[in-house]
């Protein structure tokens, strides 16, 4: 029985699709999370989130921005998907963090948001659920994508139908709160602002109590839409369902004060309604904000909150390691003047 | 008013999609762009391929994706096979494995001329991939092409390591096409599902149901978890794309169209799927389709895909050719008396057999289910099912 091979430590949470532990593989005393899929009493069988999961991650190469599934095996009623043990995520960070995160912080953490979105929609997949509560912190600060329970492989079928009840509310589209069946990956591009604001804000961007408050919400700060500014509205099946009172758009400058103008571009690139306007994910990698200071923080200057909020226990594991392809320069290279007094020890 | 607006923009777009490329000819320009790629993966030399032809592709899928998935895919890793002799060989000691379990098991009144041979399986095997074809054709709403391919590949990749005699085929194609549904995300309940069995009653389908369910589990391990399947149908588009855009010598590549689908449809009762990359497959059903209508295509590899001066590649492409002909050409329809006699044979094995065989139900704690079942498999023949 594979599941011998792990000794289970505790329960971290409940997945949409089972319980998660975090176990140690006994063989090399790895730190995992497991996360059950249990199937008894299911009318339909293996859920889809489970399917949907698997085959996304399956799929794709190693990113060091998306959470490896290491293994799935066969266990009693179900299976478990083996994944890297995470610390925290990122609605944590946003939640335990006593002041603001810092310019550099909240830059270091998009860097890491977009490089994996990015990488997972040159691979076909759109998340569709991206959230902070979905981006896990290592305990090396990086910002790892999860929780595919919902991505989908696009492009796959060009005509296929989607459904619109996907993503958490907060960072829903407003395509999707327009009951849009057939969007794109720019779905995850509004979610990618949402996040951006709140790493800014250090709260919600658009809390909506119910859908159609969530619509108010957006509609509120970007403005009601016009058909010159989102001509694809018209087709939406929602469309008319629903009418608003005309309000003009608030200035992001207001909702997420104190943010360089670099940064509110930024934001305003992908907070836009027509989906085919957003700035994808690897563009967004270049834009000049990423560039001006304060740099992109380093991921050993990122916050690593624990698991609950709890303060750190004396830590079992090793340290994380200090090597990271994302280094910078300077930081790599040793200045030679350091290395002289270690040179006489060497034998000449 | 608004909804005849609605109604003409959509035409409007619809119209200009297809004339300026919008997200349909991105898709599809996509998935041609991942035919390349896996050309060149499957070793065609990648600065043979014309570079205006991968600029094109590029800049159609500035936001869509340059990622060749094929390249990534399990399906390459694990399930390409190098020679017919290998899956012969597997399905050989899938059989052999079965043997020596009932023997060892020590089950009395089970011997040697019981067992299905080899070739009398395969009978079998090839009996029930018809009628999972049939099954998938006549479902109502239309199944996708793709999600009947990953279905065949599914009941394929099943019974290269397990024997039909441990595992009743007519419940694994059905398992096998309900998780492709599931897979390739063609949403139908799971009672709309059983309802395409038109000779059960309710309570019947509710039991194929519950059978399907339980078989689920063991059909995803034998898979290795291993769910997407690329079909080569999406490469055929892209191929007839590029005819298309790249090679006026042909006159009407849509006239080649027709015979490279029954092609395809054929290539997937065979096991082209487990030898060869699906932009292979679909190469070869248009050259085979060219062919067939006294077409020359050999200046399409030689100039368009810049072959002109590698032998080895031509060379390759005519041998995969061959082969992957050879294998439609063997492919025949089991005889029915055959099948008749197998199937005897193959209920009394599972008659047997079947109540040490509960393996798959290991893991349902239920008991009062699965006793339930037991009783329920011997009741349900195979002449109800379709």
């Amino acid at each position: 029985m594979i599941m011998e091979q792990y000794s289970i430590l505790g329960r971290i949470g409940e997945g949409a699709h089972g319980i998660v532990f975090k176990a140690k593989h006994v063989q090399t005393g790895e730190t995992v999370a497991l996360k059950k899929v249990a199937l008894r009493k299911l009318e339909d069988g293996i859920p889809n989130q489970a399917l949907r999961e698997i085959k996304a991650l399956q799929e794709i190469e190693d990113n060091q921005h998306v959470v490896k599934l290491k293994d799935v095996f066969p266990h009693g009623t179900g299976f478990v998907l083996v994944f890297n043990f995470m610390l925290s995520d990122l609605s944590e960070v946003i939640r335990n963090h006593q002041r603001h995160l810092t310019p550099a912080q909240v830059k270091g953490y998009m860097v890491m948001l977009l490089k994996g979105v990015a990488f997972l929609h040159q691979n076909n997949i759109m998340h569709r659920d991206l959230k902070p509560a979905n981006l896990l912190i290592s305990s090396s600060g990086h910002l790892k994508i999860a929780d595919f329970g919902l991505a989908r492989l696009f492009s796959h079928e060009g005509r296929r139908l989607y459904s619109h009840q996907v993503a958490t509310r907060w960072y829903r589209a407003p395509e999707l709160l327009y009951g849009a069946r057939r969007y794109d990956q720019g779905v995850d591009l509004w979610a990618v602002g949402c996040i951006f604001g709140e790493l800014l804000n250090s709260s919600p961007l658009f809390p909506g109590e119910n859908d159609i408050e969530q619509l108010c919400c957006v509609l509120r700060v970007l403005g009601t839409p016009t058909v010159d500014s989102w001509p694809e509205m018209l087709e939406l099946p929602d469309y008319n369902k629903i009418t608003f009172k005309e309000n003009p758009a608030i200035p992001l400058e207001e909702i997420v004060p104190d943010t360089p103008p670099q940064g509110i571009h930024l934001l305003y690139r992908f907070l836009v309604y027509p989906s085919s306007q957003r700035c994808s994910a690897s563009e967004a990698l270049l834009h000049p904000y990423f560039f001006s200071c304060p740099l992109p923080a380093h991921h050993s200057e990122l916050p690593i909150p624990h698991r609950g909020g709890r303060p750190p226990h004396q830590h079992p594991q090793a340290p994380p390691p200090d090597f990271s392809v994302n280094l910078s320069l300077q930081s790599s290279v040793v200045a030679p003047v350091l290395l002289k007094p270690h040179a006489l020890l060497l034998p000449s | 008013m608004r909804h005849q607006q609605g109604s003409a923009l959509r035409k409007y777009r619809a119209t200009s999609s297809l004339l300026l490329g919008g997200e349909q000819h991105t898709a599809r320009f996509n998935y041609f762009y991942t035919t390349l790629i896996t050309l060149i993966v499957q070793g065609f030399p990648c600065g043979k391929i014309h570079k205006a032809t991968l600029g094109l592709c590029c800049g159609f899928s500035s936001r869509k994706s340059e990622a060749a998935m094929y390249h990534n895919s399990s399906q390459r890793k694990y399930w390409i096979f190098k020679s017919e002799a290998e899956l012969e060989q597997k399905r050989c000691s899938a059989n052999e494995a079965f043997r020596k379990k009932v023997i060892e098991s020590g089950k009395a009144g089970m011997y040697e001329s019981m067992f299905l041979k080899r070739n009398e399986e395969d009978v079998l095997f090839r009996h029930y991939e018809r009628r999972l074809l049939d099954f998938c054709s006549a479902f109502k709403p239309p199944m996708p092409k793709s999600v009947v391919g990953t279905a065949i590949m599914y009941f394929r990749r099943f019974y290269l390591n397990n024997s039909v005699m441990e595992h009743h085929p007519r419940i694994i194609m059905l398992t096998c096409a309900y998780l492709a549904c599931k897979v390739d995300e063609f949403n139908v309940s799971s009672t709309q599902f059983v309802g395409n069995l038109l000779h059960e009653t309710p309570a019947g389908q509710e039991r194929v149901l519950q059978q399907i369910l339980e078989y689920e589990l063991l059909l995803i391990q034998q898979l290795s978890f291993h769910l997407v399947v690329h079909n080569p149908y999406r490469p055929l588009e892209g191929l007839l794309i590029d005819l298309k855009t790249r090679y006026p010598a042909l006159e009407n590549p849509e006239s080649l169209r027709k015979s490279a689908d029954d092609f395809l449809t054929q290539a997937v009762m065979t096991d082209a799927g487990l030898l060869c990359s699906p932009s292979q497959i679909a190469l070869t059903a248009i050259l085979n389709s060219a062919l067939r209508a006294g077409l020359s295509m050999e200046s399409y590899l030689t100039e368009c895909l810049g072959l002109k001066d590698d032998k080895d590649s031509l060379s390759k492409i005519f041998d995969l050719m061959r082969r992957t002909k050879s294998l439609l050409k063997k492919y025949e329809l089991p005889k029915a008396e055959e099948v008749n006699v197998y199937k005897q044979k193959l209920e009394r094995i599972h008659a047997e057999f079947s109540s040490s065989s509960n393996k798959r139900k290991k893991g349902y704690e239920d008991d009062g289910h699965v006793a339930k079942e037991a009783r329920l498999e011997e009741e349900w023949t195979d002449e109800d099912l379709l």
